[in-house]
Formats: C-alpha cells, structure tokens, sequence
C-alpha cells in the first residue's frame, strides 16, 4: 500500500511514540532516537500499522 | 445468581506489552479490568476467559496505547430484585445483620429480621426477637429475599443490596426447619 506524506507522517509519529513509550523495536539497529527507528521501520515496510481510509485517496507523485 | 456470560468490551493495550503474545497479554488485560469489578449490565464479575480480539486496533492522536475491541467469556454474580437468596451473617451493627452472599455482602435491616421487636447486642454480636426470643448471631446462615438494589454513590464497585426475612420460607434455616416441623405435626 502506497501511503500519503500525511500517512506517512502519521504512521512515523504513532510508530516512534509507542517505541519511546517501551514497545520492542521491530529491526535490529544501532540507533537509540525512536523516531530514528521508527523511520527505518517504515522504510524497510514492517511498521504493524495500518491506514484506515474513509474516501479514495489520490497519491501525488514526489516532486 | 451466578451466571455464564459473553462480555464485549474496549481494552487499551499499553506500548510494553507489545512484546508480548497479542492473546495473552488481552487476557491479562481483561483480567485486570473486569475481574472484581462491578459491571452495570452483568454485576460483580468474578472471572473472564477466552479473549478474542474484534477486528484491529485504533492509534489514537498522541497516545501510545493501542485500543482493542475484545470479546470474552465471564463468569459473574448478579443479584436480581425480588431473588431468594442464602447468606451467612458477617457483622452485626445497630440496624442490622450484615450477610455474605455469594462473593458480595448484603444488608438485613434490623425490621426486617423477623416478626417481632429485636434487641441488638453489639457486645456478642446477636440479635434476639423480644418475644419470640428467636437469636440471630455471626456465623448463622439464612435465607433472605434481596429488596434493594443499588450502587454506592461512594464506591461505584460496590453494590448496596437490602435484604428481608419477613416473609414465609424465609429466615434463619434452624427457623425454617422448625417451622416446617410444625407444620407437619399439625398435618398429622
């Protein structure tokens, strides 16, 4: 699933906040910044979260 | 009366327990929320198992935990207006016996102990009708009608429940049994 810079943003946030607050890290990595982590789990896509859309959503192409 | 019931609820799954197995940490979860807690609709719940997580969770804005639609089996006591119940008296205070019924207490005021005035002795813990010089003491067990029910403004976990034995087929069980006795002599 492709997300939003909305999404992402979003999903990065409640990731990072939840490994800040004592959630085990889903990667093995040397960082110690949640939001660092929560990054690269995003990036390597194995952030266990989810969107829930209510409308069709339209994905602009980076500039 | 004790019953079997299906429970729904909505569980925050703190971020630490994320590292555990999703199933056991909701039991826990739910064993910490429910168990010895007062719930409106399926009284005092005594145990919960089986918990089975309802579609996903939900991340709210700025808050870690992860909200968890669960659904589980529970095992409650509910007391019902106008039950039959037994107890065993716990306390006795100036108006009235307090009992133990199942796993909550209930109150037998002092008037509705039995058809007759009653001393209450706070020194031995006994209640004796004037006449009757019927006894009530710590310890016995009887068998009561719940009249009232309500929540404690004090306590929302606790229940309030008003108890009778003034009615036929109610009271101490030594008096039931005499009672009965009598009966059947004046059959024969």
């Amino acid at each position: 699933m492709e997300y939003t810079r909305f999404e992402k943003a979003r999903i990065i946030g409640a990731r990072a906040l939840q490994i800040s607050m004592g959630a085990p890290p889903l990667l093995e990595v040397q960082k110690k910044d949640p939001i660092e982590i929560a990054v690269l789990e995003f990036e390597e896509g194995v952030t266990p979260i989810t969107v829930k859309r209510e409308r069709e959503t339209r994905i602009r192409p980076p500039v | 009366m004790y019953q079997l019931t299906k429970m729904e609820g909505i569980i925050a799954i703190p971020p630490e327990y994320l590292s555990k197995n999703l199933k056991e940490g909701l039991s826990e979860l739910v064993r910490e929320r429910y168990e010895d807690h007062l719930d409106k609709e399926h009284g005092f719940v005594l145990l919960t198992w089986d918990v089975k997580p309802i579609g996903s969770g939900i991340i709210v804005h700025g808050n870690p935990s992860i909200y968890q639609k669960v659904s589980f089996d529970a095992l409650s006591f509910k007391p019902v207006l106008h039950e039959v119940v037994d107890g065993i008296v716990c306390k006795v205070a100036e108006f009235g016996a307090f009992c133990h019924v199942g796993p909550l207490d209930a109150l037998v005021h002092v008037s509705q102990i039995m058809d007759d005035y009653v001393d209450v002795n706070l020194v031995n813990s006994r209640i004796i009708g004037k006449e009757s010089k019927k006894a009530l003491a710590l310890g016995d067990t009887l068998r009561a009608r719940i009249v009232a029910l309500s929540v404690s403004e004090l306590n929302p976990d606790e229940l309030k429940i008003g108890l009778t034995m003034r009615q036929p087929g109610l009271g101490k069980h030594e008096w039931i049994k005499e009672e009965r006795k009598k009966k059947e002599k004046e059959a024969k």
